[in-house]
């Protein structure tokens, strides 16, 4: 590790590569990533680089490794085929500043555990002192819009907000990547758009990386600054797709523009290319 | 508390009136001999001489003291080996059978065994209440914690909580209603067994009360400390069913 950043600092140094320096080296790079399980190919020849502070869309039909790709930045599945680096190390193993939220909220959440207690839990595996954590509980909670709900238990709250809380914890985790795996597919149209447009504020200000997995086409155009469109058997990247839409985004007036429109046609070919 | 609860305490202690009542009648027109079969009243002066003159409060507290003790060290060990064998995989591998072979054992036929290495001291006594009384526990917490929600394992893997941390904070507490069901079972267990040891062994217990006074054919005697066995079983599931609302509290969904 040392010798790569001695290598960055000297070619920083050196004038003639200056520019090579200044941009930025991908914050997630899958390069020709493969995944064979039970001699059955998963995944084959996926490369991919996603940028620090961009959110990244995947969609692509049930069963092309969606949640195989999330699961590999997260350090829970590896590899078996090329790499997937993280700042430039092998994701070996879960780490706190890559937070996952998971699309079963109720699974997701200590049911024994207050909605204050849940973001603690977080809060002690970060190793923040006892003292500072109220303070950063009622912050958080706040910011999700649960201010009045600290001493709820999950049985006692919405979908929604089980999900909101869910987020929270994630954030109490202070990541610089959040993996979130059809978060608002459980969830009613309105408390979707709710939340969709809560996330992009609060990572836009974070400037946290967003690694978003979705069957819903226009919720993919709507937050993504890209989405990858996967084909299945194996499971590769088919197609990415540049989203130019201004920020921020909204609900009316993105989702009537004419570039979105255009987007949507497009990906719903694709999906429809993809899925015969 | 709601009208219906009440309703249904009204109903139930109604219900208990009438069979008590039906009772004195049967006794009162002499359907069985009262030799085997006091009425209600002769039950009830039993209990009263027997509190205030004779040593049935300290035969109770005894028989109390054996339960308790025995459920309590029953449930620590328990709940201790419960959690190991559900968690290790090693230490299922080596204690599972051997606890396999022990696990069918009828209690009562360890006492015989009891009472050859104990003698018939106290620690005999306890040694099979706790024996009978572990098991309900320890299936119980095994099966609790082999049955954690997998997600949250990935959870906790995800925040990389050390493994201490993950039997503390996910593993245990997402066993309690399992604890609380081996909790309640081993309590019925150890008030039989409670009985049973007394019984066999002798001592200043209710078990030994019952039975002396079986043998001197002195019914209503029996029926007092029956009596007292059965109120025993019934405050101790009140207590628990209290303990079980207030740490289930989160199941509820307001
Ligand atoms: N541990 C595993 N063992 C065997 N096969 C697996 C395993 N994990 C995933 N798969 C297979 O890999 C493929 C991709 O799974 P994955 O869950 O990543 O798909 P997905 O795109 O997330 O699907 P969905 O949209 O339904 O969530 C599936 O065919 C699945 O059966
Ligand atoms: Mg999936």
């Amino acid at each position: 590790m040392s010798v790569r950043v001695r290598q960055a600092k000297r070619r920083f140094e050196t004038p003639g590569v200056a520019i090579e320096a200044i941009a930025p080296a991908p914050l997630i790079r899958f390069r020709q990533v493969g995944l064979d399980i039970g001699g059955r190919t998963i995944i084959d020849g996926v490369s991919l680089d996603i940028r620090g502070g961009e959110v990244v869309c995947v969609v692509g039909p049930s069963g092309c490794g969606k949640t195989t790709l999330l699961r590999m930045i997260a350090g829970f599945v590896q590899p078996t085929a090329g790499t997937v680096t993280f700042n430039g190390q092998p994701t070996a193993a879960p780490r706190p500043d890559v937070a996952i939220v998971f699309q079963d909220y109720g699974k997701a959440l200590l049911p024994w555990r207050t909605a204050a207690g849940n973001v603690a839990l977080a809060l002690e595996a970060i190793g923040l002192p006892k003292p500072q954590r109220p303070a950063r509980i009622a912050e958080l909670l706040a910011l999700l819009g649960l201010g009045g709900h600290a001493d709820k238990y999950p049985a006692a709250m919405s979908g929604g907000m089980q999900q909101r809380l869910q987020i929270a914890r994630a954030l109490a985790q202070e990541p610089t990547v959040l993996l979130m795996d059809e978060p608002f597919g459980a969830l009613d149209a309105m408390t979707r758009q709710h939340l969709q447009d809560e996330l992009l504020r609060i990572v836009t200000d974070r400037g946290i990386t967003v690694f978003f997995v979705t069957h819903d086409l226009e919720e993919a155009i709507y937050l993504a600054d890209r989405v990858i469109g996967l084909a299945p058997n194996p499971g590769r990247v088919a197609r990415e797709f540049d989203i130019g839409l201004a920020r921020p985004r909204d609900q009316l007036a993105t989702i009537e523009h004419p570039d979105f429109l255009r987007l949507r046609r497009a990906l719903f070919e694709f999906i429809k290319a993809a899925e015969s | 508390m709601s009208v219906s609860r009440l309703a249904w305490i009204a109903a139930s202690a109604l219900v208990f009136c009438v069979i008590v009542a039906a009772w004195q009648q049967a006794a009162d027109a002499r359907v069985f001999s009262p030799v085997f079969f006091p009425g209600p009243d002769r039950i009830w002066s039993a209990l009263h001489r027997g509190w205030t003159q004779g040593d049935l409060a300290a035969r109770t507290a005894t028989t109390l003291g054996h339960m308790l003790v025995g459920w309590l060290l029953a449930s620590v060990v328990g709940v201790a080996l419960g959690a190991v064998i559900g968690l290790s995989p090693l230490a299922s591998a080596y204690l599972k059978p051997t606890l396999e072979l022990l696990r069918p054992l009828p209690a009562s036929a360890t006492i015989p065994v009891a009472i050859a290495l104990l003698g018939l001291g106290e620690s005999m006594v306890l040694a099979v209440i706790a024996f009978g009384a572990v098991w309900p526990m320890l299936v119980g917490t095994m099966h609790g914690v082999q049955s954690v929600e997998p997600r949250l394992l990935e959870v906790a893997h995800a925040l990389g909580m050390p493994r201490r941390r993950v039997i503390r904070d996910i593993a245990l507490p997402s066993a309690i209603p399992d604890i609380l069901a081996g909790l309640r079972l081993s309590l019925t267990v150890a008030l039989i067994l409670t009985a049973v040891t007394e019984m066999m062994a002798g001592g200043d217990g209710l078990g030994a009360a019952i039975l002396d006074a079986g043998r001197l054919m002195r019914s209503a005697n029996v029926f007092a400390g029956v009596a007292i066995l059965g109120l025993i079983g019934m405050a101790g599931a009140m207590l628990l069913s209290i303990l079980e609302a207030r740490c289930l509290r989160w199941r509820l969904a307001s």
